[in-house]
């Protein structure tokens, strides 16, 4: 549904702007990164900005530590309204392995209203994509299969041979 | 050129009851240990020896012997050797010498322990708070074993940084939190008279989520080299080499050939990526957006890479305690060769074109200038010291893994600026490549890449560990303890002295010029807070937004 309203609301180029509140520089590279050739978001038409001023979009990368607390909430402040906010990255989905740390407050929900998470540590420059994507309703949402297909343990590729076909007998079974 | 005994001996011989003891686990590792009252005068003699002061490790012994503990570490490159001088003060009253005076980088090292340990340190020239936020309470010490990783004091807003004083007839311009450079929160106060610069704060630690205390209080041995992976995005691998290399040196346990030299591949392979991204950055930053899209473009085939190597773009997980935890199979082998090779002639291109365009000559030639003498005072390191004539290097000087067995050379450039840096990071690329192909070429196959231990790690064994980052020396020192973790683990990063030599490198510089300096050490504030709007009031003078800082920055000089 906010995808309907996100259609109406942003219907021209978004431009992002992009806060780290804590993080361990991973996602912030793959967020440049989304920016950089292969990748290349600005075909969307959105737009890495320095201010909040300018943007209609956050991206909030990494736990909300104690000192930046009040700092995500003055540019969650300063950004015009509409806004959508972004968790990227598994420590603003939750505050990462570090949720309960000394400094460390939580994830970016602990400080602003977030609209949407991209999970992972770090997301992959397509997962950015498919999520901005997604909340723009550029993409139609993929829904997670009823039956479980998956009927191996996720295995390395390489690891392929007897061995694991005798150790996956079971799962040949199940079929 | 001071061999072991001989340090012991003058130490001895100079300061005489005061040296304790020595102990030296390994050939190229000394713990000396000494009384208190002594350290100033002992880690100056060990400076006037030829040492390079690394970091100071400060840990809670209070349920042992009622102290605090205090070790200084210093290495002689010339040597490979790493001295480390142990002492402890009384815990009810935790006062000793301040070494900060004469050896300005322990200057961090010593206002960490004051936040964190609650040591106190005379004589130090800015006993100010830098790692906890300016609202902790005083009085609770997160490093302390009775205070729980996870207590939160309550928090207060709007409280001011304690910066220095303004110089007279200057105006200050707040730089951040959020600042133009890599979008990590860290505030800078620059003081300018005009469009000059006068002198600079820093306050930053920002990022500092708790890691050591995370690790040692909650995790095992090896689930610290994730942990340690995450303290910075970019440079993951080098943190958990040299966590797992400290912890091996603690307890003394020989891993596999081939599991080093898989190391060293990895190491190498993150020296790539990181500084073409440093490369885009610094001409982003510039405003050369070509050399930003182009080495991100070459550089974007090196994550795919380390994807296929080991399952992730990067934080990798491939480092572990004993080893790493896949192989490079044959094929794997041709991949590497493949996408290195490209990189090599598509960076030969950038560097002709970065070489031969006078704009980023202009941009860059004698901005940021430090003298040689004084990057030795301030101990800087890696890439920053390089270019400006300190010829270190922690592969060469200390090899660890396989770089024993490597030929490579280590530029170093003598016009002391940025643009020099931007040259040793260029040449450094070219020489990770060759050192990739060597060690695929002699890469031996003996035995499995990951060792079982033998028996339980020994509690009370010290361990140190350095391994040359992409941006400059990375430092582990590891206690060991009981219940199968760590019961002291300090990390300090290259960025912590790097950033300390920041205000130097921007004395009389001009304001356009702070983003391009800052950038040019690389700054990586995660590593260095381990554990970071546009709404600043010091002062109140004009605020400089980032964009208008960047747009200012892009104006050519």
């Amino acid at each position: 549904m906010l995808s309907t309203i996100a259609k109406k609301v942003f219907p021209r180029s978004l431009w992002v702007y992009h806060c780290n509140t804590g993080a361990c520089n991973g996602c912030d590279i793959e967020i440049l990164n989304v920016l950089t050739p292969y990748y290349d978001l600005e075909r969307f038409g959105m737009k890495l900005v320095a201010s909040p001023r300018h943007a209609d979009v956050m991206l909030v990368s990494g736990a909300v530590t104690r000192p930046t607390l009040s700092i995500v909430k003055k540019a969650y402040d300063a950004i015009p309204s509409p806004k959508l906010v972004f968790g990227i990255g598994s420590c603003a989905v939750g505050g990462g392995c570090w949720f309960d740390c000394y400094n460390v407050t939580g994830g970016a929900d602990k400080a602003i209203p977030v609209n949407f998470f991209v999970p992972g540590c770090p997301p992959r420059p397509e997962a950015i994509i498919y999520g901005v994507a997604l909340a723009l309703g550029l993409v139609e949402k993929k829904s997670a299969p009823i039956e479980l297909k998956q009927m191996e343990f996720p295995i390395d590729m390489y690891e392929r041979n007897k061995a694991w076909e005798d150790r996956n007998v079971i799962y040949e079974l199940l079929k | 050129m001071p061999t072991k005994d001989q340090i012991i001996k003058t130490l001895k011989d100079r300061f005489g009851s005061a040296v304790i003891g020595s102990e030296s686990p390994k050939p190229e590792r000394l713990f000396v240990d000494i009384k208190s009252g002594k350290v100033r005068d002992i880690s100056n003699e060990l400076v006037a020896m030829g040492g390079r002061y690394l970091v100071s490790v400060g840990y809670d012994s209070i349920a042992d012997n009622g102290a605090l503990g205090m070790i200084h570490t210093f290495a002689f490159d010339r040597d490979s050797l790493y001295i480390g001088i142990r002492t402890s003060v009384p815990a009810d009253n935790p006062v000793m010498d301040s070494i900060t005076p004469d050896i300005p980088n322990a200057g961090w090292s010593e206002r960490e322990y004051a936040d964190l340990l609650g040591m106190k340190f005379t004589g130090h020239p800015k006993p100010k708070r830098l790692i906890l936020a300016d609202d902790w309470p005083e009085g609770i010490y997160p490093l302390r074993k009775e205070v729980p990783w996870n207590l939160m004091p309550p928090a207060a807003e709007d409280v001011a940084y304690q910066l220095d004083e303004c110089p007279e007839g200057c105006s200050i311009i707040p730089v951040g939190p959020y600042h133009p450079t890599l979008h990590e929160p860290a505030h800078f106060a620059v003081y300018v008279d005009g469009e000059t610069i006068k002198g600079s704060d820093y306050r930053g630690f920002m990022t500092h989520r708790g890691i050591e205390k995370l690790c040692q209080t909650q995790l095992t041995y090896n689930e610290v080299p994730f942990v340690a992976e995450r303290i910075c995005g970019i440079c993951g691998s080098v943190h958990a080499t040299s966590y797992a290399q400290a912890v091996e040196s603690a307890a003394d346990i020989t891993i596999s050939r081939r599991a080093e030299y898989i190391r060293t591949i990895m190491l190498e392979i993150e020296r790539i990526h990181s500084h073409l991204l440093w490369l885009g950055l610094a001409g982003h930053l510039i405003g050369f957006d070509t050399v930003f899209m182009q080495s991100w473009r070459i550089r974007e085939p090196i994550m795919w890479l380390g994807e296929r190597m080991t399952g992730n773009r990067k934080t990798y997980g491939m480092i572990v305690i004993g080893g790493v935890r896949r192989d490079i199979t044959p094929e794997i082998k041709d991949d590497i060769l493949n996408v290195i090779q490209k990189v090599e002639e598509e960076l030969l291109v950038v560097q002709k074109a970065i070489v031969g365009d006078t704009a980023i000559h202009r941009r860059t030639k004698g901005v940021g200038y430090v003298s040689t003498q004084d990057v030795v005072k301030w101990s800087l390191v890696g890439p920053v010291a390089r270019a400006r004539g300190v010829d270190i290097d922690v592969r060469r000087d200390h090899p660890y893994a396989a770089y024993d067995e490597m030929k490579f050379d280590v530029p170093v450039f003598n016009s002391n600026d940025v643009w020099a840096t931007v040259l040793v990071r260029i040449l450094e690329v070219f020489e990770a490549i060759k050192i990739i192909r060597q060690c695929l070429d002699k890469m031996p196959n003996d035995g499995p890449v990951l060792t079982e231990l033998a028996a339980p790690i020994e509690p009370m064994r010290h361990g140190i560990a350095a391994v040359e980052a992409p941006r400059g020396e990375v430092v582990h020192y590891v206690i060991t303890g009981k219940e199968n973790s760590p019961e002291r683990w300090r990390v300090r990063a290259p960025t912590y002295p790097n950033l300390q030599g920041v205000p130097l490198m921007l004395l009389n510089n001009q304001l356009a010029d702070v983003p391009i300096i800052i950038g040019s050490i690389d700054p990586c504030f995660s590593c260095t807070d381990r554990m970071e709007v546009v709404d600043i009031r010091t002062g109140g003078v004009k605020v400089l937004a980032q964009d208008e800082l960047e747009t200012l920055s892009r104006q050519i000089k």
